[in-house]
Formats: C-alpha cells, structure tokens, sequence
C-alpha cells in the first residue's frame, strides 16, 4: 500500500468523479427556478451521447459534434419541461416526479430501438496516452473531463452573474411570484433552466462516452451516483457539488481497488444514507424551514 | 389611468373580493384603506396578475389586462411593490433595482449604462441605497428594504403604481420617513394606488380614498369628506 497508488487511484476517480458533479448541477438548474428536477437526466445523457456518436459516424469533427450534441440535450430538456414538468407545475402537483420518470422510460426504448443494445465506442480525437504530473499519471482523455465540466459551469455561472437574463434566473430561483411582479416571465425562465439543464446533461455523455462506452443503460450507474452528490452537497451549491463529486469518485475508485471492484457501488450509497440521515439539506446547502 | 370595475377573486372556494370597483386618476394618489382580513391586499393582488380574478375587469390605461400573467401586466406598466417587500435577498441592491427596470433593458450586454439614469434617480430619492449598492438586499434593515422595494418598483417608470402597506412592521420613525417619501413620488406625478393600515396617515397624504369592508367598497370620497363620515372616523381614524 503506497502513497503513489493511492494518489493515482484518487486523481483518477477524482476525475471521473466531476461527471457526477456535472450531472448533479444539471438537477440544480431546474430545482433553482422550479423547485422541480428531471428524474429521467440519466436517459438524457445517454439519449445525447447516442445523437453525438450519430453525428460522428456522419463525419463531423469533433468540435462540430459537440455544439450540436449540447443543442440537442437543450432541446430534449425543453421536451422533458414541455411534456413532464409545465403542467405538473402549473397545478402545483408533483405529478413530474412521474412524468419524468415515464419521458425517460420512453427515451430509453426510443434508443434501444433506434440504435441497438449494445454498447459502442465512442471515437474521439483526445488522446488516451497517460501524461505524467506529479507523480500520478493522467490522460489527456481524463483531464478533458475536467476542462469541460469546468468551462460549463463556469460560462453558466458567468452568465447567472454577469447578465441581465441570468440576474433575471436567480431572481425566479429566490422569489418567483416578486420575479413576475418584474416583467419577468417564470415560465421562460424554468424553460431556460431545463435548456441549460439538457446541454449539461448532453456535455456528461460526450465527456464521459469515450471512456465508458455508449449504451442505452450507460447512464444508470452514473444517475444514482450523481443524485447522492446532489444530496450530499445540497441542490443549491454548484461548488459543493464539485467537492462532493471529486471527493465520491475518489472514494469509489480506491475502494474498488482495495476492497474489490463489487464494492465500487458502496460508497455513493453510504454517502447518501448518512447524508439524508444527518444533514438532509446537504453539507453545503442552506438550511431551508418550509413554510405552511 | 387604472380602472378596476366590479372585481371577484379569492382562494379557492373562499372569495374574498365580492365585487370591487375603484378608479386612479392619472397623477393621483388613492389610497385604499380598511380593517385585516378586508381585500386590501388581495384586491392588489388581482390587479397585478398575482392572482387572477373569477369577474370583472382592470383596465390599466385603456387596456383589459384581468387574466393576464403577472409579467404581462408589469410590461404594460404597472409596478407592484408588494407587502412585505419580497426584494431578492441572496441578489445585491444594485440588481434588485436593475430587475425593476427588466421589461426595458437589453437582455445580456450594456443593461447598466442605459439604466444609469434610473439608478441615479433612485440613488438620489434613498442615499442610503447608494452606499450599498454591492451589498445583498436580505442583509438590509426592514426600512431599507422598503426603500428598495420602492426603488425597484420606480425603475420600471410605470404608469401606475401599487404600493402595498409600505410601513408595515417598520419603527416609528422609519414610517415617517416612508410617507415622506411618498409624497415626494406623488410631487413628481406618478400615479399611485396606496394600502395603509395607518389610515391616518395615508389620508394626509391621499387625493381620494376608498374604505373597503367585507371584499367590497363600503365607503369613498376625498380625505375631507372621509373625515366628516362619521362611521369612518369611528372605524379608522379614531
């Protein structure tokens, strides 16, 4: 057992582990300005990576690809808001719990029709040759999930912060009936949400398909761990979620390696029982009273 | 300027207006006065769009606007500064005020410039505002806030505008201030629909009131007339 295995096994899984952050911020976008999270994000990544290998075998290049993948990930976001969440809302139920669930039941057979059950590779330009830093080794393909997940996150945040439109998606989020009282539409503003929300999901399935392979049950592992980093960290702090995701990635990837690949599961799941069990809002998210 | 014509709207089942009718003269103050519970609140409410109306009509400047969503209605210029305040409180008090002016500035680039001239005018009617423009408005004192509610609800230049118990849960003095206030944004001619619970006060400051009992208009007229109605003075300004 030395440091440098350990180091090694934590970079890497650290680095993967950012796929559930950037899954998990996804599910913050729509629960900011609607209280409301698409249960059926996971089929949305894997629906986006299927597009993305589709435009690929076209012959686009790669830098191609990834606009029209995040574009069609916006565009099934909109379908999920549409379809699952609007009306639900509308008549202040929890009927999108359902609907989302059923969208994303329907997106899995759509793609298993359109485009098998086998999982593909996924071809990419960034190379999987391990570069040495530090001391552990890294490769380009691996830092690549890093740079996207981090380029993401921050143009939305920039755009949250620095716009008119994105200051008007933080007011919905802290008060959407004095958002109204503005001019500012709440619709648009959860149909944006769930725009954003789609192209973060779609940007999970490109950064992570050529490591894992696409499938149509790719997503299910990663669904289930990026939910348990939304509830650690809580559904209103993008920086927790990144923490939590590195800090569960690293976990998973040494427990793998010491106690055996079965156990790979474990820690995603015991985070999340303590997390509900100790600190239901999140380790960083604000402690909310709700009102009756 | 607005015009609110036999008004029903409630929760549910519960109706609460039974039937409202009041006018606001262009470059006039209204006040409306009455006891809790009366449909002050809720009868700006289904003014704004807040909550929608069963009957009856608002006409903001000639307009039907009774049905529309709230957003619609703020962009054809009706301001809502509503009770207790709401101001976004994790946002700073420079883009609270940038929200209000929402319907008229540039989405994404260059919102600041053109709304620099508001600001100003806002800055100058609340100093205190001015040396905290980074600061989040929840950290702000209640009659800060009230301030800045009032500043937000300004920037849209409306054409008329809601003011909803603006000196509730404020100190004394913080009330005076308000009215102070008040009554400078009546000097500069905007039109202005005011709910009070000081009745007193309001009606200093008031070119025409309404008493609301029950969801519906029991009692108008100017100040003077109001105060010589022997039954209002009994209820509100004893």
């Amino acid at each position: 057992m030395n440091a440098q295995i350990i180091g090694q096994m934590a970079v890497s899984g650290a680095l993967m582990g950012l796929v559930y952050a950037l899954i998990a911020y996804g599910f913050q976008l729509t629960f900011a300005t609607s209280k409301s999270i698409n249960f059926g994000q996971g089929e949305l990544v894997m629906i986006s990576a299927f597009f993305s290998l589709t435009l690929t075998n076209l012959g686009l290049p790669y830098w191609a690809m990834v606009p029209g993948g995040l574009l069609f990930g916006a565009i099934m976001g909109l379908v999920v808001e549409r379809a699952g969440v609007r009306l639900a809302l509308e008549q202040k139920s929890e009927g999108w719990i359902l609907l989302s669930i059923i969208i994303g039941l329907f997106f899995f057979s759509a793609a298993e029709n359109i485009w098998g059950r086998d999982d593909r590779p996924f071809p990419t330009p960034i190379s999987a040759d391990p570069i040495h830093i530090l001391g552990v080794d890294v490769t380009r393909l691996e830092l690549s999930v890093a740079v996207g997940v981090f380029a993401i996150m921050g143009l939305i945040e920039l755009f949250k912060r620095r716009t008119l439109l994105g200051k008007a998606f933080e007011a919905v989020s802290a008060d959407r009936d004095a958002a109204e009282l503005m001019g500012i539409s709440s619709t648009r503003t959860v149909m944006l949400s769930y725009g954003l929300s789609g192209s973060v999901a779609a940007l999970a399935g490109i950064l992570v398909s050529p490591i894992t392979t696409v499938g149509p049950t790719m997503a299910s592992a990663l669904i289930l761990k990026a939910f348990s980093v939304a509830v650690v960290a809580g559904l209103d702090s993008g920086f927790g979620v990144v923490l939590v995701g590195m800090f569960l990635g690293a976990l998973e990837s040494l427990a793998s390696f010491y106690l055996g690949s079965g156990w790979r599961e474990a820690p995603g799941l015991i985070l999340l029982i303590l997390a509900l069990a100790l600190r239901p809002n999140g380790v960083f998210g604000k402690a909310t009273i709700r009102k009756v | 300027m607005l015009q609110v014509e036999d008004l029903h709207a409630g929760y549910g089942a519960s109706e609460v207006l039974t039937g409202t009718t009041l006018t606001v003269k262009q470059g006039t103050l209204v006040a409306l006065i009455g006891a809790n519970g009366a449909g002050k609140t809720t009868t700006m409410r289904a003014i704004s769009g807040g909550l929608k109306p069963s009957r009856g009509k608002v006409i903001l400047d000639g307009q039907e606007v009774q049905g529309l969503d709230a957003s619609r209605i703020a962009r054809l210029g009706l301001a809502h500064a509503p009770e207790g305040r709401k101001v976004f409180g994790p946002l700073s008090v420079e883009d609270n005020l940038l929200l209000g002016a929402y319907s008229r500035l540039p989405r994404f680039f260059g919102y600041h410039a053109q709304a620099k001239a508001d600001l100003d005018r806002v800055y100058d009617l609340f100093p205190r505002l001015r040396d905290r423009t980074r600061q989040s408005a929840g950290t702000l004192s209640g009659g800060e806030q009230q301030m800045l509610a009032i500043g937000r609800a300004l920037m849209a230049r409306p054409k008329v505008m809601l003011l909803d118990e603006p000196s509730m849960g404020l100190a004394p003095v913080i009330v005076q201030e308000v009215f102070r206030t008040i009554r400078r944004l009546k000097e500069e001619g905007i039109t202005l629909l005011l709910v009070e619970q000081f009745a007193k006060s309001a009606l200093e400051v008031a070119d025409y009131a309404y008493v609301m009992e029950h969801g519906r208009i029991a009692v108008e007229g100017t100040p003077a007339e109001l105060g010589r109605n022997e039954r209002v003075l009994a209820a509100y300004l004893g």
